[in-house]
């Protein structure tokens, strides 16, 4: 019983965390900055929030470990390369432009 | 009581489907199409259709993304033929002192970078695409354009070194852009295209007229 | 549950709302990276939540495969811009 609570402290804690983390790396798209600010802030936000609501959920649900652990590491592998990519395509624009 | 969430879910995908109705530009469309077929598959599993979903993602968003691109890119586009001379003489002409110039007044480089800049700027409200085709000589950018290879043809009237000084000078002198006048020559065949160009920066640079090919046509 | 996901809704709906109202189209390409990653998440909440595995196994192929056409899209506009500037 007192581990399921505790268990249950650590998984909703971990899903608030990462929603906070959508918050924050969120709000900034709104507003007149540069696209590499905003991505800076919208690639750590959408990697690591959204990883720490997955882990939330294998604390709550650990019998669908498989599936969850591949969308840990395809979150990480993929957002880092989309985030270069982006930013990559989007400062190249810019140069030629000014 | 239970599935709340998924009135609010269901409600995104009317929402986005107004904004991409509501888009102008072919580029930002392909964008918004982009975050529908996402919302699209959110709504479909969420409602438990795991196998419309997972289509919708992989042929509704990617495939049609992809293809549409391809479509808008080569679809929209202006095929302009010049003479091989005039691109030589543009780019190498702007290359040395495209910085400068371009800081201290951005439209005094030569007329030809000019009508291109302007003509680009005209296209782009337009979500058109500007692309140069080099020809040899006049013969063959008038055969292309007969045979519709390209939209429109620009050739200069008169292209010796020492009367595009002179021209030039006269032009700061007088500020008068009267001198300009037909010093370039641009013919299309599309009449949207002619009716496109007909604007204030644009035909103080060029003359434009309008050529009809359609008797052109019936000879083949 | 219900309140993660109404949290995770309204998050959804602040890159939604930029795609709309900004007209540079690298922030609308923001939007749509991030509106990608939000939903496969969702989706992947969904199905922990029903204990259902082929909603699951979606979210996963989504979420690993989707950010593959932005890619594309990306390396497109990069040359349709690089290409509009040359006359300018």
């Amino acid at each position: 019983m007192q581990q399921q609570i505790m268990s249950d402290i650590f998984s909703y804690g971990c899903i608030s965390i990462g929603i906070l983390f959508w918050f924050w790396g969120t709000l900034p798209l709104i507003g007149h900055r540069s696209v590499l600010f905003k991505l800076h802030g919208l690639s750590v936000a959408d990697t690591l929030g959204s990883m720490s609501i997955i882990l939330g959920l294998l604390l709550k649900i650990p019998s669908e470990y498989p599936l969850l652990i591949l969308a840990i590491i395809s979150l990480a592998i993929w957002n880092t390369v989309l985030g270069y990519v982006l930013a990559y395509c989007s400062s190249r624009g810019k140069v030629s432009h000014e | 009581m239970n599935d709340l969430y998924l009135y609010g879910i269901t409600a995104l995908l009317p929402l986005t489907a107004c904004i991409l109705v509501f888009q102008v530009n072919p580029y930002h469309a392909l964008v918004i199409r982009g975050i529908f077929g996402a919302i699209a598959a959110l709504v479909y599993a969420v409602l438990g259709a795991a196998d419309v979903s997972l289509t919708e993602a992989l042929v509704g968003t990617m495939l049609a993304i992809t293809l549409y691109a391809v479509a808008v890119r080569s679809s929209l586009v202006m095929r302009l033929g010049v003479l091989k001379d005039d691109v030589a003489f543009s780019s190498s002409s702007s290359s040395e002192t495209m910085a400068e110039s371009q800081a201290v007044h951005p439209d005094s480089p030569t007329t030809f970078r000019r009508l291109l800049a302007e003509l680009n700027n005209q296209l782009s409200q337009h979500y058109l695409r500007l692309e140069l085709v080099p020809y040899p000589d006049q013969d063959a950018l008038r055969q292309a354009l007969m045979t519709k290879e390209i939209h429109a043809t620009c050739v200069g009237c008169d292209r010796s070194e020492a009367k595009i000084s002179e021209r030039k000078e006269l032009a700061e002198v007088t500020q008068d852009s009267q001198v300009d006048e037909a010093y370039y020559h641009t013919e299309t065949r599309i009449q949207p295209l002619y009716e496109m160009m007909q604007v204030e920066g644009l035909s103080s640079v060029s003359r434009v007229t309008y050529v009809s090919v359609s008797e052109q046509e019936e000879v083949h | 549950m219900n309140i993660v996901l109404g949290m995770m809704l309204l998050a959804l709906l602040i890159p939604i709302y930029e795609a709309w109202q900004d007209d540079d189209i690298w922030q609308k390409l923001l939007a749509f990276a991030s509106i990608a990653t939000k939903t496969s998440i969702m989706i992947l909440v969904v199905a922990v939540l029903r204990d259902d595995w082929m909603i699951g196994v979606v979210g996963v192929i989504i979420l690993s495969v989707g950010n593959a056409a932005l890619m594309l899209l990306a390396q497109l506009i990069k040359r349709m811009n690089d290409a509009a500037t040359n006359y300018e």
